[in-house]
């Protein structure tokens, strides 16, 4: 220890970290308050402001020069096993490329505002998980997201199945992954029981009715699901309002106030499914269990037709017995030009703004698309690949699991899923505390339709920035 | 005797003092200022109060502040049972240390455990249910969770079996401090039980009652999102709505943290206004004692 620093006396040292911790302590207040937010427009991306970090940063020619990437992802809690999948993967494209990505597995509740945050505070992920929809698009309109054209050839963005619900303006913001269609299944055997054509599934409301009735007059009960925590009710409302809709563009024009939910057509929907409860064909815990174990009383046979998504089928076919799953289109029970559509989804990637490494985001993503991964992604996770390039006709062999791929995955008819084109708010406010109330006999329909209009008001009160933002992408979803 | 210069004191308390403005005083004033600004990310333009005035016109928050006040009835349920047990327990019943450890278990327990578990216990067709249903009292079950009627009491009834141990705790070991002279005076004055308890006992618990009392008061305005969230999402409709799912909806969901950071400012506000006048009673009893 040196001369001077043995004479410091405790007394003194006190005093020396008083002044420092004081002075830090200083200067962060006013640096938090020196960085007081500006009247910046919701659209404009945060500036940039070069540091050594991003100077030193090769030129983008040299993607393979970074050495690590950050993914915060999600999705293990839909699909189980992709969290074994993905650490595999990107082990194999560190050998690869010498890259190695870091994942976060994010909550369900933070999967819209985490690139947001993180943007924020100027340390996003390089790549990002993204829910098709609105549930990226705002963070796209924020100006934390990167549109991938140019990023990436023309023709893999065309065929990644991102859907038209990632693109804004002519940019496409994020790839697909993996399918996530809902879907309507039913057990073929209790369909045979009931004296029902197993494989002609009902195709209007009234035929699904009639083999609900036939069904629930047989001892099973009709439909199982559970409702308590709200994504069934997304569900429904995203089949059955589509059955009265010509184009995406009109429910983003009814989720931004232009249209009327009051109209009988835009609140119909919530009517039948009271009449669904009513006629005591919905299972009477329905309110009381949530939505994976409502899917699963499924498999384990407590209930004829369940509603899920396309990746529940090979679990339902392993517990109930493949040749005992059917899958069926939404009954047709609307005017509209998208009724008796299936629904095509998927769950996406995207690169963030932020990232200092673009172009070595994109090279992973090019390999998330080969043809061998999303192999081993259909074979280890059962799963489907959105890629129209993978070859789902030759690799998937049970026909219930190839009629699936054809219909909900790769059909060019399918609609796009228009529950994602929903603000927040009105999942919260409105579809969930709508589904629930018609259930629980305190909403007619009408009164439905009153509180899906409230609800939109107040949004588009919220949230005057956006509600022009909707009325742009209107414009292109009306095609 | 050594002199120092006055402000050597208030040096030696600066870094303290500094790390708690960091940690407290700083993220209070951004909710403030979120809470006058349409935030998207960290930031956007003043608005001043509009986010106050689109909470105070919307019914959801309405339903939320309502539900909240509802559940202060848990308070005066909850004191009175622990009391009770913590009473019981100092007579030294037979095995009232294990009696003690078993009540206080559920306060340990993390609330999403508790939440999960009666999630399962209090489905239509759950443990509970099927129990009554076993013995003939089929008349009693009901979907605790899933009707609109029930949810919220349910969901206070969980509330009160987790956060009663914690009173018992309390109870129970300022009861062990209590003199024991005044006690035995008042039974050979031919005080009973029940005198004893009201006339001795709970006039000396006083302080720690209203101890337990503000943090009960505090926990059902500002700590039951977890219970909420776990069990029913603030369903079945509205019907467990409270203002911290309220906050986390705009915060988390909808992107709204100016919104969040108003509601966040109000309930702060209430809570002050009710915790201020129980501190001020707090006080002024102890200047009467020391008088």
């Amino acid at each position: 220890m040196s001369e001077s620093l043995r004479k410091i006396t405790r007394r003194e040292f006190l005093k020396a970290a008083g002044i420092g911790l004081a002075a830090s302590s200083v200067a962060g207040i006013l640096q938090a308050c020196g960085a007081a937010p500006t009247d910046m427009p919701a659209t404009k991306p945060p500036p940039v402001v070069p540091t050594v970090a991003s100077t030193a940063i090769p030129p983008t020619s040299a993607p393979q020069s970074a050495k690590s990437l950050r993914w915060d992802w999600w999705g293990e809690q839909e699909a189980p096993g992709l969290e074994t999948w993905v650490k595999k993967t990107l082990d194999l494209y560190k050998q690869k490329s010498g890259v190695d990505i870091q994942t976060t597995l994010v909550d369900s509740s933070v999967v819209v505002t985490d690139i947001q945050t993180t943007s924020a505070s100027g340390n996003p992920p390089d790549l990002m998980y993204f829910w098709n929809g609105i549930y990226h698009m705002e963070s796209v309109w924020m100006g934390y997201v990167e549109p991938l054209n140019g990023l990436l050839p023309d023709d893999m963005l065309k065929a990644s199945g991102a859907t038209v619900l990632s693109i804004f303006q002519g940019k496409q913001y994020r790839v697909g992954w993996y399918a996530c269609s809902p879907i309507i299944l039913y057990n073929k055997d209790m369909f045979d029981k009931a004296g029902l054509n197993a494989d002609q599934p009902p195709k209007t409301w009234e035929e699904f009715m009639a083999a609900c009735d036939k069904l629930k007059s047989k001892g099973f009960t009709p439909i199982i699901g559970g409702l308590k925590d709200g994504p069934w009710g997304e569900w429904y409302l995203g089949h059955s309002l589509a059955q009265n809709l010509d184009t995406p563009g009109e429910v983003l024009s009814l989720f931004n106030g232009v249209l009327d939910w009051r109209e009988p057509k835009y609140w119909e929907q919530w009517q039948r499914l009271g009449d669904l409860w009513k006629a005591g064909f919905i299972n009477n815990d329905f309110l009381s269990i949530d939505l994976y174990p409502g899917i699963d009383n499924f498999g384990t046979g407590k209930g004829a037709i369940t509603e899920a998504v396309v990746s529940h089928a090979p679990k339902m076919q392993s517990m109930l017995g493949a040749e005992k799953v059917g899958a069926m289109v939404f009954p047709y029970g609307g005017k509209g030009k998208m009724a008796g559509k299936p629904m095509v989804d998927t769950q996406g990637i995207g690169i963030a703004s932020g990232s200092k490494s673009k172009e070595a985001a994109a090279e992973l993503l090019k390999f998330m698309g080969t043809s061998e991964v999303m192999t081993s992604l259909f074979n280890e996770v059962k799963v489907f690949p959105t890629y129209t390039t993978w070859d789902g006709d030759k690799e998937i062999q049970d026909p219930t699991s190839k009629y699936i791929w054809q219909n909900w995955v790769k059909n060019p008819a399918g609609i796009p899923y228009i529950s994602n084109l929903m603000p927040t708010l009105f999942w919260t406010d409105a579809m969930f505390v709508n589904s629930q109330n018609i259930i629980s006999g305190k909403f007619t329909g009408e009164q439905a339709g009153q509180n899906a209009y409230d609800v939109t008001q107040k949004w588009v009160q919220q949230n005057p920035d956006l509600a022009e933002k909707y009325k742009a992408w209107t414009k292109e979803m009306n095609v | 005797m050594l002199k120092t210069h006055f402000l050597t004191p208030y040096l030696y308390l600066f870094p303290a003092a500094a790390l708690l403005l960091f940690t407290f005083g700083y993220p209070l004033a951004s909710v403030f200022y979120f809470s006058m600004h349409r935030i998207r990310g960290v930031s956007g333009p003043f608005i001043g109060f509009e986010n106050f005035l689109q909470v105070f016109k919307d019914t959801t928050f309405h339903m939320a502040a309502a539900h909240n006040l509802q559940l202060l009835i848990a308070v005066p349920i909850m004191t009175a049972i622990a009391l009770l047990i913590a009473v019981l327990l100092h007579e030294r019943v037979s095995g009232w240390e294990t009696y003690r450890t078993i009540l206080f278990a559920p306060y340990i327990l993390a609330i999403p455990v508790v939440g999960i578990v009666f999630n399962n216990i209090l489905q239509l067709n759950g443990i509970l249910n099927e129990s009554l249903r076993s013995i003939g009292l089929r008349f009693l079950a009901g979907d605790w969770l899933g009707s609109a009627d029930l949810a919220l009491w349910s969901v206070m009834g969980v509330i009160i079996w987790r956060e009663v141990g914690f009173g018992i705790v309390l109870f129970q070991a300022s009861l062990l401090s209590l003199n024991e002279e005044l006690q035995d005076a008042a039974k050979i004055d031919g005080a009973g039980w029940w005198q004893r308890l009201f006339y001795v006992t709970i006039p000396q618990l006083r302080d720690v009652i209203e101890f337990f009392v503000v943090v009960s008061v505090i926990t059902m305005l500002a700590w039951v999102f977890g219970f909420v969230f776990v069990m029913t999402k603030g369903g079945p409709g509205n019907a467990t709505q409270i203002m911290e799912l309220y906050i986390f909806n705009f915060a988390f969901r909808s992107s709204l943290p100016g919104i969040a950071s108003a509601v966040a400012v109000i309930l702060f506000l209430i809570t002050l206004v009710l915790i201020i006048p129980l501190f001020r009673v707090h006080s002024q009893s102890n200047e009467g004692r020391n008088s």
